[in-house]
């Protein structure tokens, strides 16, 4: 079960720090967009601008992600339990062309990485220590 | 199970009216929030979601200083999964320690915890060299060393199930893993590792 109204893409799912606070993500800044924050429900998109687009390659792992520039509202299902959160495009990522591998869980499997989202967003739907999940992509 | 069930639980658990209620009655954190979030996505911090350093550890709270030096109470139950590096007890959650918290916001303003990660990271970096049970590795914000903690430490190659053997792991490389700062000496500790091209 996903929300969201129209699919956009099926893919893999990490996470990432931003707005900094300590250990390795302190100097992390605010995000391409900027304003992101690692305990609000932000997110880097691969085709967040051209400029980059042209950084993350999201095609050279078969990946057609349409642009949708900071502030655009995604939901973000987890493939290995259904679970669901929304985010907002804070940030330019993850850089697709060097993930294009696969994940699975259980009989569930995702291949290529289409999104990265803030530990809030992420914990809400998958265990940070988990890393890595397969997921989908809606508007 | 529902959220708002899950936060009459939690919140009962921190007043002490569930307290048989185990870990595996809310099986993995996966499996906990079967419910889309209703929170605003403009800048506001998620409620139900704490970033920060421990200040103090008493009983079962953790006092935590986050962004704006705001300050969190994070009420630990029978029912909490942490993690620092491994599944593991608050008794390995030390003060300096840096920590994200998922849970239920009380009334009072404190988090009743369904998970904390303690120190965890998730890092995409360059293998820079391999030495005896260290990885040298430079990532977007400078160098770090990673430890290989035996019994602990896996790599994931692709779709394979995870496996100790990191022999596979190449100079050169780019890897992302999961692993635990250590606030002392800014090294990790790494827990997994995903081999990508």
């Amino acid at each position: 079960m996903a929300c969201g109204t129209d699919f956009i893409e099926r893919g893999t799912m990490s996470w990432f720090c931003c707005g900094g606070s300590w250990g390795p993500c302190g100097p992390a800044g605010g995000g391409a967009c900027g304003g992101c924050q690692s305990g609000s429900l932000h997110a880097a998109w691969p085709n967040a601008s051209a400029a980059c687009f042209d950084i993350t390659r999201p095609d050279r792992c078969g990946k057609s992600l349409p642009r949708r520039g900071c502030g655009t509202v995604l939901h973000v299902t987890n493939r290995c339990n259904g679970q669901c959160t929304r985010v907002a495009i804070r940030d330019c990522g993850p850089r697709t062309q060097s993930f294009c591998g696969q994940n699975c869980c259980g009989g569930t499997c995702g291949s290529g990485r289409i999104i990265d989202l803030t530990p809030a967003a992420f914990s809400a739907i998958a265990s940070l220590s988990a890393g890595v999940r397969p997921c989908r992509v809606d508007d | 199970m529902e959220a708002l069930d899950r936060r009459k639980v939690l919140t009962g658990a921190v007043l002490g009216g569930a307290a048989l209620v185990g870990a595996t009655a809310f099986g993995s954190v996966e499996a906990a929030h079967a419910h889309e979030s209703s929170q605003s996505l403009d800048d506001a911090l998620d409620p139900n979601f704490v970033d920060g350093r421990i200040t103090a550890i008493n009983g079962m709270t953790l006092t935590v200083i986050g962004l704006q030096n705001l300050l969190t109470q994070i009420r630990i139950t029978d029912a909490t999964s942490v993690w620092k590096l491994r599944p593991t007890t608050l008794k390995s959650v030390d003060v300096g320690d840096g920590l994200y918290a998922r849970g239920a916001r009380m009334a009072d303003g404190s988090l009743a915890a369904d998970a904390v990660w303690v120190n965890i990271v998730n890092l995409h970096a360059e293998l820079t060299s391999i030495g005896r049970g260290v990885l040298h590795l430079r990532y977007g914000h400078g160098q770090l060393r990673g430890h290989v903690v035996p019994g602990t430490t896996s790599a994931v190659y692709g779709d394979e199930p995870a496996t100790a053997d990191l022999s596979r792991l190449r100079v050169g490389s780019h890897i992302q893993f999961i692993g635990a700062w250590r606030p002392d000496t800014d090294d990790v500790d790494i827990a997994t590792i995903f081999a990508v091209s």
